[in-house]
């Protein structure tokens, strides 16, 4: 299953360890808490994505 | 029919982690949740519900050895819980 | 049409909330957010209101009345919209996607 993983802050090495166990090496991620955010991009990742994880 | 796991990693949310893992059993019958680090900090509104969260077959896990021994608990690492979450279809983190 | 459910439990993030229902409203996905435990309290938030016409907002009653809200005023959130956990469980299953802010 392909998961999005959100970022509403910066995470730390749980929630780094968590989204290892999940997707490995290769994840996608999108990042919410720094720079300008696209949000049309957003739900566009969201709904391309069949599970999406929006950690704290 | 949806999976789905409730992570609780705050502390100050511990019980409204609990409610909405009750109120999820209501209409998904698969329901983990997992208690992340911390201990719990047991009061008789938590008991009562995490009662009935056993009643309604929902499964409680957690990493800390105390809500294991005191609270019932089943057991995971943090690998397991990765484990966990990833074989369900939605994760709730508070 | 395709349905996106949001749960906000933190009273941290209205600005994501707000953007992401914007967003995919313009996009003509149906938009449900259920608002619980501290995440309540932004029903008391001025931007709030910006939320009334672009998703169908529920409260959770329980939330509101614990955090001392019981009788406030929350645009377009109408007392058949203050509802239990139960609605969020519902949500979950109806919508394609689920978020938590």
């Amino acid at each position: 299953m392909k998961v999005l993983h959100v970022l509403k802050s910066e995470p730390d090495d749980t929630t780094k360890k968590l989204m290892d166990v999940i997707s490995g090496e290769d994840k996608d991620i999108f990042v919410l808490y720094e720079g300008d955010v696209d949000w049309d991009k957003f739900i566009d990742e969201v709904f391309s994505h069949e599970k999406v994880i929006c950690w704290w | 029919m949806k999976k789905l796991a409730v992570i609780v990693r705050d502390k100050e949310q511990q019980y409204e982690a609990l409610r909405s893992s009750l109120g999820a059993l209501l209409e998904i019958p698969s329901v983990k949740m997992i208690v992340l680090d911390h201990e719990i900090d047991m009061h008789e509104a938590y008991e009562e519900n995490m009662e009935f969260l056993d009643e309604m077959e929902g499964e409680r896990y957690s990493n800390n050895k105390a809500n294991v021994e005191k609270y019932g608990f089943k057991y995971a690492t943090l690998d397991e819980i990765g484990e966990m979450l990833k074989e369900v279809d939605i994760v709730i983190p508070f | 049409m395709s349905k996106l459910g949001i749960m906000v439990r933190d009273n941290k993030y209205l600005d994501y909330v707000i953007n992401t229902a914007k967003a995919a409203n313009k996009k003509g996905i149906e938009v449900e957010i259920f608002f619980t435990g501290k995440g309540v309290l932004l029903t008391q938030e001025e931007r709030f209101k910006e939320l009334v016409d672009v998703a169908k907002l529920f409260v959770c009653d329980v939330s509101f009345r614990a955090n001392g809200l019981e009788g406030k005023e929350v645009p377009g959130v109408g007392f058949k919209q203050f509802v239990t956990q139960a609605r969020n469980a519902e949500m979950i299953e109806e919508c394609d996607r689920y978020l938590v802010f």
